[in-house]
């Protein structure tokens, strides 16, 4: 038996499957806190299902907490950015290109030093230690603690962030610091900011990942915690402490995974409906369609693998405007349920027009009853037109294809989609995140350098595959299961040309044997 | 227009990916650098090739090395400047305009980052009207124009001059360099008088790729809607027909970095059929789209890979398995159709073992 959470900015969901069968669900409001409405949401599944906790094997939560904290720029740690490339690059520090908000949030503590490689393997500029022993000063004077390290070619070669992390840590021994080449991909700049973000996120990681882990310890829960991550994968709780930053976009990812499981079906657009936003996005086999481009994570280009979803302005609580014919973007949101029309407030919502067409019911009706029924008409033909338009840019190929419905939202849909050939709504759809994040499954990868001038290509992805799914098969997946979902790989030229860095990632179900941390 | 400012920079930058055809780097960081000198420095005046004077000394200045490179091995802000201004010692001449090498991807930012630094025109077109590989593919050393004296200007400040017989030579020793001092250079080269640069320059292209730019800005989205806007931007320009070639995902991409080159094939598999596949041939650039053993397109007619969802170009060195994208094809400047330019820039002179055929000379 799992147990699903969802920690969303509105509403904290859990779900208890067993052998897949949904036993119960619940939807609660996200608290201040955050861990009182997890234990609230534990409370409300585990009372209602009456479970033996003996039977609990996993406890897997999905949440938005570190993505939030990075666009609304809070509970960032003062963060140094030291960058190892000069002389190259010069004048062009870390965070040139961050909006200032995040930069000031963070603090502009960059410094760059000599060193790093170059891609033939050859020292950039050897390491300075008088250098790096002035920005160690500068970091006690400041009271710096949290330290993202990012050297040129640090993905083949990561022995001067290794360098400079020890020193790091022997002048100020609880230091927070994040490497960049463990973010693996090349493009320092990108890497780089990945690593500033969650070298930023250090201290907070450690708070929320202990106050999950207590909450479900403080219930009777003994089974290991997982957190999702972006790719639909799980990540145990002593790695989150270490990269908070690969939980951004779980939220869109387990929604997508939850109706896929929901539904059954592999392929399909899923429309997630929520207070303020529609986001859609594309399940392929069974998972999120990721972006191509460069992603931006609260305006700051970083290298991460995220699913591509167009976020539209139209949810419950969305403002009605110039008679029908506007839509959002703004939104009551969660005050949806005070300022409302048909919660007696005096704001004309997307959901007031719902009600007001007599194809839901919901609060007072009659606080609706004298919209004119040409405006009702109207605005809901705007929102299935801004759900079509949004449905057709993500839809892979011409062909209709079908729409799973989620969120709280899904209401609003009453009408046929033109985009779509049809439009599912799951039962349960309300709680797709949890389930999402119950679901989760378990990742492994692994990374070789290579010749294919020694082996063929067919013959070395093959063999990082094994690994990956060796490490994949250690964590608890099932090997039955388990296949590949990424091929990575970057030549490196010069040493000898065919010299390749592979890096292969796999994903299984979790191995009904029990696996996980310790 | 007259001149390029600050806030062109960034409708510049996209227009220069999309003319790249994957090669040219990730120009984000030039884009930086470029808004930062613009803006401590002033506007860059740009001059048509026909407003300069006979006698004017025309220095084009540009980036060489492997795209990948550039990811790793950050540009720095005073590199293009210093570079000319090694470059003018050397020779012993002040420039009074600096051309670009090639209007497709970061080598159409570095000559006004080089002008701005020292407060002297650019010159409104560029040597390729796309991106190239090699230096004796530019209008520049097929005109005739002689590469050396060429300085050359590494990441610590090194530098190298060079005087060579020929470009084909020329560009061994440069490629020899670049691969020697890691990987990308700032340079100076094929340095011209006025006169011949009018006879030797793709015109106009610095003003049209800030259009065209726009045009992808304004129309961000899915690629099968930018096809008109494009038509109506490339189709009475010296470029021509644009062609829609293919929809789909990489299901393989496989490149290696040899002889300072990023050499290899992608491979594509239509959305819905899977038996219908397009391959990509690589140096840098895309160069050669085939639908199983038919040529659909090839260089020197400019191949594009964009976002499917976005239209945003996509450079050959962030093309990636499981990227969804569309391709189009567009018709090259006539300068690149004459028999003297496709000796240099024919399938043929990459290797490949057929003749160039006209992208509207193929039936789609």
């Amino acid at each position: 038996m799992r147990i699903g959470i969802d920690v969303g900015g509105t509403h904290t969901d859990a779900v208890v499957l067993l052998d897949d069968q949904i036993v119960t669900s619940t939807k609660a409001l996200t608290s201040a806190d955050v861990m009182s409405g997890v234990e609230d949401a534990l409370d409300t599944v585990l009372g209602d299902a009456e479970l033996d906790l003996q039977q609990v094997e996993l406890v897997m939560i999905g949440t938005t907490q570190f993505t939030n904290a990075i666009v609304e720029r809070r509970e960032l740690a003062p963060t140094a950015a030291i960058r190892l490339g000069l002389p190259s690059g010069n004048e062009l520090p870390p965070m040139i290109d961050w909006p200032e908000d995040i930069a000031e949030a963070v603090g502009r503590h960059c410094f760059m030093l000599h060193g790093g490689y170059l891609y033939d393997g050859r020292p950039l500029a050897p390491l300075d230690d008088a250098e790096i022993d002035d920005v160690i000063r500068e970091l006690v004077a400041r009271d710096i603690r949290n330290v993202a390290i990012a050297a040129a070619f640090s993905p083949m070669k990561p022995e001067p962030e290794v360098y400079v992390a020890e020193r790091v840590r022997q002048a100020i021994p609880d230091a927070n610091i994040t490497l960049s080449h463990p973010f693996g991909r090349l493009g320092l700049v990108e890497r780089e900011n990945a690593a500033i973000l969650n070298a930023s996120l250090l201290p907070f990681a450690d708070r929320v990942v202990a106050s999950f882990v207590e909450a479900a310890r403080r219930r009777g829960l003994t089974c290991p915690v997982f957190i999702s991550q972006n790719d639909g994968t799980l990540m145990s709780a002593e790695f989150v402490r270490e990269f908070p930053a690969l939980t951004f976009a779980s939220g869109p990812t387990n929604s997508l995974r939850g109706a896929c499981r929901l539904t059954g079906l592999e392929d399909a657009i899923v429309v997630d409906i929520g207070g303020t936003t529609s986001d859609i996005g594309v399940l392929q086999n069974g998972f999120p369609r990721e972006s191509n481009v460069v992603v931006e994570v609260g305006g700051v280009r970083t290298n991460f693998r995220m699913p591509d979803i167009l976020a539209i302005g139209l949810g419950g609580g969305s403002l009605v405007a110039d008679e029908g014919r506007c839509i959002g973007p703004r939104s009551v949101g969660h005050r949806l349920v005070q300022e409302g029309m048909i919660f007696g407030g005096d704001t004309l919502t997307a959901t007031d027009v719902l009600v007001a067409s007599g194809q839901a019911d919901i609060g007072n009706p009659a606080a609706v009853a004298s919209l004119d029924p040409g405006l009702v008409q109207t605005a809901q033909g705007t929102m299935h037109e801004m759900l079509d338009r949004g449905i057709d840019a993500m839809k892979p190929s011409g062909h209709a294809m079908p729409v799973i419905l989620v969120g709280g939202g899904a209401v609003l849909v009453t009408q046929d989609l033109k985009a779509a050939s049809e439009s599912l709504r799951p039962e349960h759809a309300g709680v797709a995140n949890a389930i999402g994040a119950a679901i989760a499954q378990i990742g492994g990868e692994a990374e070789r350098m290579v010749s294919y001038r020694q082996m063929t290509r067919d013959d070395a992805l093959a063999s990082v595959t094994q690994d990956a799914t060796a490490r994949a098969v250690a964590a608890g997946a099932d090997p039955a299961t388990i296949r590949r979902v990424d091929i990575e790989e970057t030549a490196i030229p010069y040493m000898d040309e065919g010299a390749t860095r592979v890096r292969v990632k796999v994903i299984g179900e979790i191995s009904s044997r029990r696996g996980g941390d310790k | 227009m007259n001149r390029i400012e600050a806030h062109h920079i960034d409708d510049l930058a996209l227009g220069s990916v999309f003319l790249a055809t994957g090669g040219g780097g990730d120009p984000h960081l030039n884009r930086i650098i470029a808004i930062e000198t613009l803006k401590a420095r002033g506007p860059v005046e740009i001059l048509l090739p026909e407003e300069l004077d006979d006698d004017a000394f025309v220095v084009p200045v540009g980036s060489v090395g492997a795209p990948t490179v550039s990811l790793e091995l950050l540009p720095s802000m005073d590199e293009p400047r210093r570079t000319l201004e090694a470059f003018e010692k050397q020779v012993g001449r002040r420039a009074d305009a600096v051309a670009s090498f090639e209007i497709g991807g970061g080598n159409s930012l570095v000559p006004l980052v080089a002008a701005a630094g020292r407060g002297i025109p650019v010159v409104n077109g560029d040597g390729m009207g796309r991106a190239y590989p090699e230096a004796q593919m530019m209008t520049y050393a097929i005109s005739g124009v002689r590469p050396t004296p060429a300085l050359a200007f590494d990441y610590a400040g090194n530098t190298a001059l060079f005087s060579t017989q020929s470009t084909e030579v020329y560009e061994y020793h440069i490629r020899s360099f670049a691969a020697a001092a890691g990987g990308m250079i700032t340079v100076a080269e094929h340095a011209m008088s006025g006169a011949q640069l009018k006879q030797a320059v793709i015109p106009g292209t610095l003003s049209f790729t800030v259009e065209l730019g726009q045009v992808l800005r304004e129309n961000r989205g899915p690629a099968a809607d930018i096809l008109d806007p494009l038509k109506a931007i490339f189709e009475p320009s010296i470029y021509g027909e644009v062609r829609h070639l293919f929809s789909g995902k990489v299901i393989d991409k496989s490149t290696r970095i040899i002889g300072g080159y990023d050499i290899g094939e992608a491979t594509l598999e239509d959305f819905d059929d899977p038996g219908q596949t397009l391959c990509l041939n690589i140096k840098n650039e895309y160069l050669l789209a085939r639908t199983g053993d038919r040529v659909v397109a090839s260089v020197p007619d400019l191949i594009v890979t964009v976002d499917h969802e976005t239209s945003t170009p996509i450079n050959c060195e962030r093309l990636r398995y499981g990227q969804r994208v569309t391709v189009f094809a567009v018709g090259c400047p006539d300068f690149y159709r004459s028999p003297e330019a496709l000796r240099v820039v024919s399938p043929r002179s990459f290797g490949f073992d057929l003749d160039y055929v006209p992208l509207e000379d193929i039936e789609s």
